[in-house]
């Protein structure tokens, strides 16, 4: 009787319990103004920077990592950053490049994520924001400050040191006994046994990044000679010529695109890694070039099938990574300058360079912030932390590197003979020196 | 009991019911809940149309405007003289990013911006136009961000002077435009129509990491692949429609739109998840989920506390149910002993009037026939003896309705002392063999795996259990019939307990199974045309019952009439070491034994018993072995089994072998020809079964030389004299006569104080006992004992004090003892018993 007494005992004090909680939540106070108050001082910073397609089955780990960084500006300063972008179409749209340069000099936005080349074009031209001042410079690498630091102004800081290598399917290398190439002549005997063996383009390419064969054969001593600011301080100078350098890496690629390892008509329409990327994930392909980030991402190459290894350039002193500075910068005449130098300081602290070089797995800007890489990356990182690499891009030289090598490379795509890019690179730096 | 089938049908038929009535209250939440989605759903795609219809009249009053500005723009160049110096002086801003004017019949003209101005770069084909102003198709001008132009023709005076191009941004659209719809989970783009290009992702519309490039770009991102969507959002492109079609975006299902702006040269794509849209339905259709689960969670609540309701009372109703049953159950059975009762105290009383009539009608009978022949010597001895006969069966009568009496009321205690197995069976043995010897029957005593036969018990009652089993089976046998008696040691539980198991079987009457039944009730006695000649109580069995359950042991019964009869009573009994067991055997030189013994069984149980005891013992089965075995044996006493073996012969035999040893033979109780084989040397009998006290006992008769006869034992109460307290004359009368006729003298006194007082005024030595009464007037026999005992005379310590009382109980003869008195005799007389103990006082009283 005593068990059977409870059960009334406690649905009684369920339902109480239950009517209680009922009325009360029935009982909420209206405001006198029935809409929602919102915030009528919202910050905003404009951020422009390029979007990769939406694929809409793959993360963009990339994208993911500096998205952390710019929530953690927001959370911390109670500033939204909207972004802003803008995509070619194919080839004959204006580039990523030529977009932010017009928006750059329209003062259109407050933070723009730049190429070497329109970095070096905007500092000199004054529309870049001096960054020395900002807390997080002072953890940079030296190699980032040099190379962003135009007239004297530190105009651009990266979230991630980019580092430019060649993708290889080891598998394929190994299938054919080769071993994976140091120099021009090695990466030539490669490219002939694939071709023998009936792999019609060993290499794939895109528009925009051929030219990294060329600045690696071309910088390989500059950079790794132990002179290296006697040579710029030539090269800006005059007395020595930029075609000089040039010329080795022109010759290699036009032999490369002559013995028909390169494509160079597919290669002088090709957006970067849609063009090549799936005959390369298709190993169709054996050989692409690609930035460091790609091997981490799986809208790019962080997925595949195989067994691939990013290795350096070929270049007379072996494998040689090329790193062409990146990097975010804000409008000298931005909207909203002060909120956008405060943005940039949190997104280029330890504290979310670390969040974005573990999401990543880049190697960061800071000195401060060490961050282990995918297995794939191992070859290429070890060359980088043994010193040897080359600048894709060098804001202390007067000639532009990356941008100018870029355009004149799909010269020699178009059918220009190396002779002819030689003297656009000498006229290049003869009208540069002439300003 | 056809209502169990009927009941379940009922529950069966209730739980279809509501099985039933839910089904129909679920398919009716079901649909109200799918209605109330639709309208929802309905309402919702008219609320986007409106958000969309909005949205659209916004951007084309933005278009709408610009036209017009830019209509007064051109009036306002018209009336200028010089047009082209006014559009350079013309100030930038940030809605129209420049403004351009070609003169007629030029192909170059200026603009704001500084710089020489064409027209080729601009696609006016797709034939857009706002208020009738043709609309360019959308580029990226020279600020980055995308663009449109519009031109205008500058008239003057009706002629035509130049055209005027505005170049207008998207993001200026953006400022006019709501910061998202839906809570933001609208995603929405504005795409030029003619180049699918999407040229402004509005602030606030739809997740600010996709970028999308273009219409198939939205579409791969999105995973729109079906065709035939395709298709139709392609016809509405053209022909300038809206369209809206549900689409997964992101595994959500969405609702995707295409919603044409200025006649279809600008589309709004994008998608709003459908749980953005259904918002409000989801809720509510999600508190109706809640109001019916509450609903069905109350309702279950009510049937289980219906269902506890309905158990409780069930288990109420079965209980008083149970409750009734047990009543009438116990008020039947309480009725029907109560006539069972009445109807064996009915018939008790019947037998008992017919038992105490039959002797006392004996009695009073051969009374007369004692005085009409009182001259007659033989015929006195006669009549008087039957007189005793008939007497004896009244006492055994009387103290078994009193043995009862004491049980059934708890007041029987165990009077516990030290005794011996051997005795048990020495005098149930004295007492049963003649009675079974008068019928013809065959008694035989066994005893088995008994280890020990000094143990602590009622001996008394021991020996009731005992002569009422055996004296039952020499009733209920018929003459030459066959009795056993066993006693057989069964394992120890404890090793401080002896624990036995009596056996009393014949081969008797037996008893029918209903009778067994009853057996141990109080008051039956069996009875049929064989059996009622038997005298009895109808109360030994209950008596015997209720003794072994009070000593904690167990009795059962097995019988089959005609067959006979098995009692099996088990007990447990306290073991008594004796210590001197060792010490006798050494003082008496005695080592080693042999024993001739026919039966293996007995043999085992001899050797272990001798063994126990500390001595050698030598078994033998037949003659030769023992003869083989006696030379070299040396052996300082032989035991026979007398039946198993020819005894004479067998004794000479074995005196030849042994001239001086002394023989023990065991035998039978009054085996024939033994006396023979007893002067043949040193030899003795030694009664069966064997025991070893009483082995030891014919050990220490042989050894002493003699054996003193059991009736040298009773004293004379020649020339004693007595000092009787007796209230009662006719007691006191037959008290003194019986005295006198043993030689003895009596003083009788009527009650204790006067017993006291003679006692107190006689000589030293006058009295040689005083014989007590218990319950006497003026001073009773306890209270008179104890006043003599306080008396200053040097006697009073030491004459013998004997109980003579009714009061036959062992609680009476504690008390007697406890009082002072030596020994306890009951009521009436036995003569005998009384020289025994009177003369057992004076050798205890050193007189």
């Amino acid at each position: 009787m005593k068990v059977n007494g409870f059960f009334p005992r406690w649905i009684a004090l369920c339902l109480t319990i239950l009517s209680a909680v009922t009325l009360a939540s029935c009982g909420a106070d209206h405001p006198s103004n029935l809409l929602p108050q919102d915030d009528e001082d919202q910050r905003i910073v404009n951020l422009f920077s390029p979007m990769e397609k939406t694929d809409p089955d793959a993360e963009n780990t990339a994208r993911s990592a500096a998205d952390l960084t710019v929530a953690m500006a927001e959370d911390k300063l109670g500033v939204t950053v909207a972004y802003r972008t803008y995509t070619a179409e194919d080839y004959q749209d204006k580039s990523y490049d030529d977009v932010a340069l017009e928006r750059a000099r329209s003062d259109m936005d407050d933070l723009y994520l730049l190429n070497p080349d329109i970095i070096l074009k905007l500092g000199m031209e004054g529309k870049l924001l001096d960054l020395s001042d900002i807390d997080s410079a002072k953890n940079l690498r030296d190699i980032i400050r040099i190379a962003n630091t135009v007239d004297g102004k530190l105009v651009a800081i990266p979230q991630e040191v980019v580092a430019y290598g060649l993708f290889v399917n080891k598998g394929m290398f190994d299938q054919y006994g080769l071993a994976l190439p140091e120099t021009p002549e090695d990466f030539l005997e490669c490219c002939r046994v694939f071709k023998e063996n009936g792999i019609e383009t060993p290499v794939g390419a895109n528009r925009w990044w051929l030219e990294t064969f060329v600045l690696a054969q071309a910088y390989a001593d500059l950079y790794n000679g132990g002179n290296t600011e006697a040579e710029i301080a030539a090269l800006n100078s005059g007395e020595a010529r930029y075609s000089d350098y040039m010329r080795p890496g022109f010759e290699f690629l036009k032999e490369l695109m002559d013995r028909g390892y390169i494509d160079a008509e597919k290669a002088s329409v090709s957006e970067a890694i849609e063009g090549e990327g799936p005959d390369f994930l298709a190993q169709k392909t054996p050989i692409v070039m690609a930035y460091w980030g790609a091997a981490n991402t799986e809208t790019a190459y962080g997925k595949t099938d195989f067994e691939m290894q990013v290795i350096g350039f070929p270049s007379s002193r072996g494998q040689m990574p090329v790193m062409p500075m990146t990097g975010l910068a804000v409008g000298a005449e931005a909207a909203h300058k002060e909120d956008a130098l405060q943005v940039l300081n949190v997104m280029l602290s330890d504290e979310a360079l670390q969040i974005y070089s573990e999401t990543n797995r880049v190697i960061s800007p800071s000195k401060n912030v060490k961050v282990d890489c995918v297995p794939a990356l191992k070859p290429l990182n070890d060359r980088i932390e043994e010193g040897i690499y080359v600048l894709g891009s060098n804001a202390g030289m007067r000639v532009e590197q990356w941008g100018n090598t870029c355009l004149i490379v799909r010269e020699l795509l178009a059918g220009a003979s190396v002779e002819e890019c030689m003297a656009a690179f000498d006229r290049l730096q003869d009208e540069t020196l002439a300003k | 009991m056809n209502h169990e089938p009927n009941k379940q049908n009922n529950r069966k038929g209730l739980l279809l019911s509501i099985v039933l009535i839910f089904c129909i209250l679920g398919t009716f939440v079901y649909a109200i809940s799918r209605k109330i989605s639709r309208e929802m759903s309905d309402s919702a795609i008219q609320s986007l149309s409106e958000s969309l219809d909005l949205i659209e009249c916004t951007i084309e009053a933005i278009l709408r405007s610009e036209a017009e500005f830019q209509v007064l723009i051109a009036q306002k160049i018209a009336q200028t003289e010089d047009p082209e110096a006014y559009i350079q002086a013309y100030e930038k801003n940030r809605t129209m990013s420049k403004i351009s004017l070609i003169l007629s019949g030029k192909t170059e003209g200026v603009s704001n911006s500084g710089e020489r101005f064409t027209a080729e770069d601009l696609d006016f084909s797709a034939g857009g136009t706002v208020m009738g102003l043709p609309v360019s198709q959308s580029y990226v001008n020279y600020m980055g961000t995308w663009s449109y132009t519009i031109k205008c023709p500058v008239v003057r005076d009706g002629q035509e002077i130049g055209v005027l191009y505005a170049e207008y941004i998207y993001d200026a659209i953006d400022q006019s435009l709501p910061d998202g719809f839906y809570n933001k989970q609208a995603t929405l783009y504005i795409m030029d129509a003619e180049s699918e290009r999407f040229v402004l992702k509005p602030e606030g519309m739809g997740m600010r990491s996709a970028g999308h490039l273009n219409l198939a770009d939205f579409y791969r991102a999105n995973s729109i692949q079906d065709p035939d969507i395709q298709t139709e959002v392609d016809e509405c492109l053209k022909s300038g429609r809206n369209i809206l079609f549900y689409h997964d975006i992101r595994k959500e299902k969405a609702l995707n739109y295409m919603w044409a702006v200025n006649g279809g040269t600008v589309y709004l794509v994008g998608y709003v998840p459908l749980e953005a849209i259904q918002h409000e339905g989801r809720s509510i259709n999600q508190n109706i989920f809640v109001v019916v689960a509450s609903m069905l969670v109350a309702f279950l609540l009510c049937i289980f506390l219906y269902y506890c309701n309905w158990q409780q009372q069930e288990k109420f109703r079965e209980e008083q149910e149970l409750e009734r049953r047990i009543h009438s159950q116990q008020l039947s059975e309480a009725l029907q002993a109560a006539q069972i009762a009445s109807e064996s105290k009915t018939m008790f009383l019947s037998n008992m009037s017919h038992d105490i009539r039959t002797p006392m009608n004996a009695v009073l009978g051969f009374t007369t026939l004692l005085a009409r022949d009182a001259e007659d010597a033989a015929k006195v001895r006669e009549y008087t003896k039957k007189i005793t006969s008939s007497g004896q069966h009244l006492l055994s009568l009387i103290n078994d309705i009193l043995d009862v009496s004491k049980i059934e009321s708890g007041k029987v205690a165990l009077n516990l002392e030290k005794f011996s197995l051997n005795d048990v069976v020495a005098s149930v043995d004295a007492i049963i063999q003649p009675m079974a010897k008068a019928k013809g029957q065959t008694l035989h005593i066994d005893v088995n795996g008994v280890r020990h036969e000094s143990l602590l018990g009622d001996e008394t009652r021991i020996n009731q259990i005992l002569i009422n089993l055996l004296s039952n089976a020499v009733k209920y046998t018929p003459e030459e019939g066959h009795i056993w008696f066993r006693i057989i040691g069964l394992k120890q539980r404890s090793s401080q307990y002896e624990r036995i198991r009596i056996e009393v079987e014949d081969d008797g009457y037996g008893m029918t199974p209903e009778y067994l039944e009853t057996i141990f009730d109080a008051f039956t006695r069996a009875e049929n045309s064989t059996t009622n000649k038997v005298q009895g109580t109808g109360l030994g069995m209950a008596i015997t019952k209720s003794i072994v359950e009070l000593m904690g042991g167990t009795i059962e019964v097995t019988s089959e009439v005609n067959r006979g009869s098995l009692f099996c009573v088990e007990l447990e009994l306290r073991i008594l070491e004796d210590q001197t067991d060792r010490q006798f055997w050494e003082k008496h030189g005695i080592r080693r034994i042999l024993a001739l013994i026919g039966s293996q069984e007995c043999r085992e149980n001899i050797r272990a018993l001798v063994t126990d005891a500390g001595l050698e013992v030598e078994t033998a089965g037949s003659l030769e072995e023992a003869l083989r075995l006696l030379p070299e044996g040396d052996f300082q006493l032989a035991l026979l089994d007398w039946e198993a073996f020819d005894g004479v012969q067998t004794a000479r035999d074995i005196r030849k072998a042994v001239p001086s040893s002394p023989i023990l033979f065991l035998a039978e109780y009054d085996a024939d020809g033994i006396e023979k084989a007893l002067k043949n040397g040193r030899a003795g009998v030694l009664t069966k079964p064997f025991f070893l006290s009483a082995f030891r006992q014919k050990v220490e008769e042989l050894w002493s030389g003699a054996e003193t006869p059991e009736s040298q034992q009773d004293a004379s109460l020649e020339g004693l004299r007595f000092l009787a307290a007796e209230d009662n004359e006719i007691n006191a009368e037959i008290l003194a006569e019986l005295l006198s006729m043993e030689g003895a003298g009596c003083e009788i006194v009527e009650n204790g104080q006067l017993a006291v007082e003679r006692f107190q005024q006689s000589a030293e030595g006058e009295f040689d006992a005083i014989l007590m009464d218990v319950q006497m007037p003026v001073m009773n026999g306890h209270d008179a004992s104890r006043a003599i005992r306080a008396l200053s005379r040097e006697d009073a310590g030491r004459i013998p004090i004997i109980a003579m009382t009714a009061n036959a109980f062992a609680e009476d003869e504690k008390a007697a003892l406890a009082a002072g008195m030596d020994a306890h005799v009951a009521k009436p007389l036995d003569l005998g018993l009384l020289k025994k103990v009177i003369s057992q006082c004076r050798k205890d009283a050193h007189i």
